[in-house]
C-alpha cells in the first residue's frame, strides 16, 4: 500500500516537473511573437530600450507604426499583399493538384520508373535551397518565371518533395477495393482520382496545404532571388525595405507590418489545424 | 442475368517484381509462397485452366483454401486483374479485353470497400449517377434496394456510423441496385461475427430469390459453399477439383482433397486394403472388413479397379459408437468435446486421429457428460457410405 502511494506521489512529480519544463518551453516559443505584437504598438525609439515591456502613455504609439508601415516608400503595401496572395494561393494549389495525382500514380503503380520518381522526390526534400539559388534564378529569368504568376512553378518544384512524401503515405493506407469498386462502377482513372480517391485525400490536403501556405507566404529568399523586385514585392521583401538608407531600420514599424502578415496565416492554421492533426496521424492506424 | 463461361482460363503471375502490383499485395504474395502454386515459364500460375460453364440466374459459389485462386478467378471476371490466356465471355461476348465498368457487372468486396465520404444513400446511387440515370428514377431504385435489405433508416448516414454488418449490407445494396448482369461476391461475410454472418447468409438466400441475377460467390467457409450454391467449385492450388452440387460434391467427393474439405467435421481417414472376392470388393481396415454397396461395387467394376492399398474416408456422422457389430474397430478416447445436443470424440485408432459424432440422446445416462480420457470404446460403419481413394493420386476409385 505505501509503495503504491509512493509511486503515485512520484508520478504526481514527474508530471509536474514536466509541466514546469513545458510551461518554460511555451513561453520561449511564444515570446519573440508576443515582442511582436507588443512593439509594433510602441513608438521605435522604446522598442530598442524597452523591448519586453508594455506600451505605456509615454511609449504607445497607437496605429500610427501600422499607417506607417503600409504607406512608406513608393510601392503601395497592398500591391505586395496581392503578390503574396497570388504566390500563394496558386503555389498551392498547384503543389496540391499535382502533387495528389502523382502521389495516387506512384502509390498504385510499382514500377522502377516509379519508384525513381519517389526516390528522387524525397531526396529533393535534403538538397538545401542556398545549394541551387543562384542556377535557379538565372534559369527562372530565362524562362520568365520571375512574376507572380509563374513563379509558382518554381515553388511546385521546390514543394513537391514534402507533399509527394505525405501524399504518398496516405494513398498507401486507402484499401485498393475502393478504387475497384469505382471501376467496377463505372469510373475510369480521372473520374476515380477526381470523384473517389480526392474526396478521401482532404486531411492530407489541407495539411499539405497549411504547411505549404506558411512556407510561401513567408517565404524571402526565392522570390527575392526570382522576382523582378522593381515591379514586383511580396510582404516580407516590402517589410526589408523599410531598412533606412544608413543601415537605420523602423523596427516599430517593421514588427507592425510583421504582425500584420502573420494573421492571415495564423487565422488559416487556426481554422484547419483539427485536420492537420488528423493528416498526419492518417494511416497511422487501421480506422 | 447472364450467362458466364469460362474456358481454358489461367493467370500466371510474373516473378519479376511486378510492373503492375496493383491487385497483387504482400499478403497475396505470402499466401502464393506457402501454397503449392505451379511455377512456370515467367511466371507462377496462379489459375491452371479453369473451365466453367455458368447458367443464366446460376448461384455459383468457389471454394478453397488460402492462395488456391478462387479470388484471382473472381477478379478475372470482374476485370481487374488481366487474364493470362482462355476466353471469358459474358452473356456470350468475349470481354477479356473488356474493361470492368463496361462488363455489366457489381462486385461485393470483403471489406466492404465503401466510399467513406459519401453517405449510404450517395453510395448506393453513385453507380447509377455515372449512368447518367435521372435522379427519380436513382431514387426510386435506391429507396427499393434499400427496403430489400432494411438499411433505408441509415441512407443519410456515412459509412463509419455503421455496423459491419450494415456496411455489408450498404455494399450489396450498391451491387445490386444496377441490376447487374453478374453479382460478383468476393467472401463478402469473412468480415462479420460468427452470429452476423449466419443471418447474413440467410438474407443472401433470401435475396437470391427476389433478383434475377447470376451470382458467382467466393468464400473459404464450406458451410457458406454448401448453403448458398446451386453448384459449389472447389480450387486447390489454381486447379479445380471438382464442380457439382452440393450435395454431389458431399457424396461423391472426386479427390481426397474434396472429402476433407468439404463436410464438417471433416472426413475421417485410414489406411485400408481394397480386395476382390469372388467378383466382391472390400475394404479391409484393421480385423474389420467393410463390403461397399451395390452401386459402389458397380461403379468400381466399371473403373476396372485392381486390389491396391487405399485411403478409406467415412463421415463422422456415418461412424456408429458400438461394441455390438459384426466389424468393429476399436481406439481410445484422446478428446472428448461436449457440443450440447451431441459430442465430438475424437480417437486415436490405428495411429489416426478419429472423429465420432455421438447423439447425446443416443447415449447412457452416465456418458452423457463426455467420455473418460483414455478410454476405449470400438465404432462401426456401413459399407454403403465409404469412400475409396488411391494412395497414388488420391482419386475417387468410383469415378
Amino acid at each position: 500500500m505505501a509503495s503504491k502511494q509512493e509511486t503515485l506521489t512520484s508520478e504526481k512529480r514527474n508530471k509536474t516537473i514536466a509541466s514546469v519544463i513545458l510551461t518554460i518551453i511555451c513561453i520561449i516559443w511564444v515570446l519573440p511573437i508576443v515582442s511582436v505584437v507588443i512593439n509594433s504598438f510602441k513608438k521605435n525609439t522604446f522598442v530598442k530600450t524597452e523591448t519586453f515591456a508594455l506600451p505605456n502613455a509615454q511609449s504607445a504609439a497607437g496605429w500610427s507604426n501600422f499607417i506607417k508601415g503600409m504607406t512608406f516608400g513608393n510601392y503601395p503595401f497592398m500591391a505586395a499583399v496581392a503578390n503574396s496572395v497570388i504566390i500563394t494561393v496558386l503555389s498551392t494549389f498547384l503543389i496540391l493538384f499535382f502533387c495528389s495525382m502523382a502521389a495516387w500514380y506512384i502509390a498504385r503503380v510499382n514500377s522502377k520508373f516509379c519508384k525513381i520518381l519517389y526516390y528522387l522526390c524525397i531526396f529533393s526534400m535534403v538538397v538545401p535551397f542556398q545549394m541551387v539559388m543562384f542556377t535557379l534564378s538565372k534559369t527562372a529569368d530565362t524562362l520568365q518565371l520571375n512574376t507572380p504568376f509563374t513563379i509558382p512553378i518554381v515553388y511546385l518544384g521546390f514543394g513537391a518533395g514534402l507533399a509527394i512524401f505525405m501524399f504518398v503515405g496516405f494513398v498507401k493506407s486507402i484499401p485498393i477495393e475502393i478504387e475497384e469498386a469505382a471501376s467496377i462502377d463505372g469510373c475510369g482513372p480521372i473520374r476515380t482520382f477526381f470523384r473517389v480517391v480526392l474526396p478521401m485525400l482532404k486531411p492530407t490536403l489541407i495539411s499539405v496545404g497549411i504547411l505549404e501556405v506558411m512556407w510561401v507566404w513567408n517565404d524571402y529568399l526565392l522570390p527575392y532571388l526570382v522576382l523582378d523586385i522593381n515591379k514586383y514585392r511580396t510582404i516580407p521583401i516590402h517589410i526589408q525595405y523599410l531598412k533606412g538608407s544608413y543601415g537605420t531600420v523602423d523596427l516599430g514599424a517593421t514588427m507592425a507590418l510583421i504582425l500584420l502578415s502573420i494573421i492571415p496565416v495564423i487565422v488559416f492554421y487556426l481554422a484547419l489545424q483539427k485536420y492537420i492533426i488528423k493528416g498526419v496521424a492518417a494511416g497511422a492506424v487501421k480506422g | 442475368m447472364a450467362t458466364v463461361s469460362l474456358k481454358h482460363i489461367e493467370k500466371i503471375y510474373p516473378n519479376i517484381e511486378g510492373e503492375k502490383k496493383h491487385h497483387f499485395g504482400k499478403k497475396k504474395q505470402e499466401e502464393k509462397k506457402k501454397s503449392n502454386l505451379k511455377q512456370v515459364e515467367g511466371g507462377v500460375l496462379a489459375v491452371e485452366d479453369f473451365n466453367l460453364e455458368i447458367a443464366d440466374r446460376e448461384f455459383v459459389v468457389l471454394v478453397g483454401p488460402s492462395g488456391c485462386g478462387k479470388s484471382t478467378t473472381l477478379r478475372m471476371i470482374a476485370g481487374l486483374e488481366e487474364i493470362t490466356s482462355g476466353e471469358l465471355r459474358i452473356d456470350g461476348k468475349l470481354v477479356n479485353d473488356v474493361a470492368p465498368k463496361d462488363r455489366d457487372i457489381a462486385m461485393v468486396f470483403q471489406s466492404y470497400a465503401l466510399y467513406p465520404h459519401m453517405t449510404v444513400r450517395e453510395n448506393m446511387a453513385f453507380p447509377l449517377k455515372l449512368r447518367k440515370m435521372p435522379q427519380d428514377q436513382i431514387d426510386k431504385k435506391v429507396d427499393e434496394a434499400a427496403e430489400i435489405l432494411g438499411i433505408t433508416q441509415y441512407l443519410d448516414r456515412k459509412p463509419k456510423a455503421l455496423s459491419g454488418g450494415q456496411r455489408q449490407r450498404v455494399a450489396i445494396g450498391r451491387a445490386i441496385v444496377r441490376e447487374p448482369k453478374v453479382l460478383l461476391m468476393d467472401e463478402p461475410l469473412s468480415n462479420l461475427d460468427a452470429k452476423l454472418r449466419n443471418q447474413m447468409r440467410a438474407e443472401i438466400i433470401k435475396l437470391r430469390q427476389r433478383i434475377d441475377t447470376t451470382f458467382i460467390y467466393v468464400t473459404h467457409d464450406q458451410t457458406e459453399a454448401m448453403t448458398l450454391g446451386d453448384r459449389i467449385v472447389i480450387m486447390r492450388d489454381g486447379v479445380v477439383q471438382q464442380v457439382g452440387t452440393p450435395q454431389e460434391v458431399f457424396d461423391h467427393p472426386a479427390n481426397l482433397f474434396v472429402a476433407g474439405f468439404i463436410g464438417v467435421p471433416q472426413m475421417n481417414f485410414f489406411d485400408a486394403k481394397l480386395v476382390k472376392e469372388n467378383g466382391v470388393y472390400k475394404a479391409i481396415v484393421g480385423d474389420a472388413t467393410f463390403v461397399p454397396n451395390e452401386a459402389k461395387q458397380k461403379r468400381l467394376t466399371a473403373q476396372n479397379v485392381e486390389p491396391q492399398d487405399v485411403t478409406l474416408g467415412i463421415r463422422p456422422e456415418h461412424v456408429t459408437l458400438t461394441d455390438d457389430a459384426p466389424q468393429l474397430v476399436t481406439g481410445t478416447v484422446d478428446v472428448s468435446e461436449m457440443m450440447g445436443s451431441s459430442i465430438h470424440l475424437h480417437l486415436n485408432t490405428l495411429g489416426k486421429d478419429v472423429i465420432v459424432i455421438v447423439q447425446t440422446q443416443d447415449l447412457k445416462e452416465e456418458k452423457r457428460g463426455g467420455f473418460e480420457l483414455g478410454e476405449k470404446v470400438s465404432f462401426t460403419f456401413d459399407g454403403d457410405v465409404i469412400h475409396l481413394f488411391s494412395k497414388k493420386d488420391e482419386k475417387n476409385l468410383e469415378f
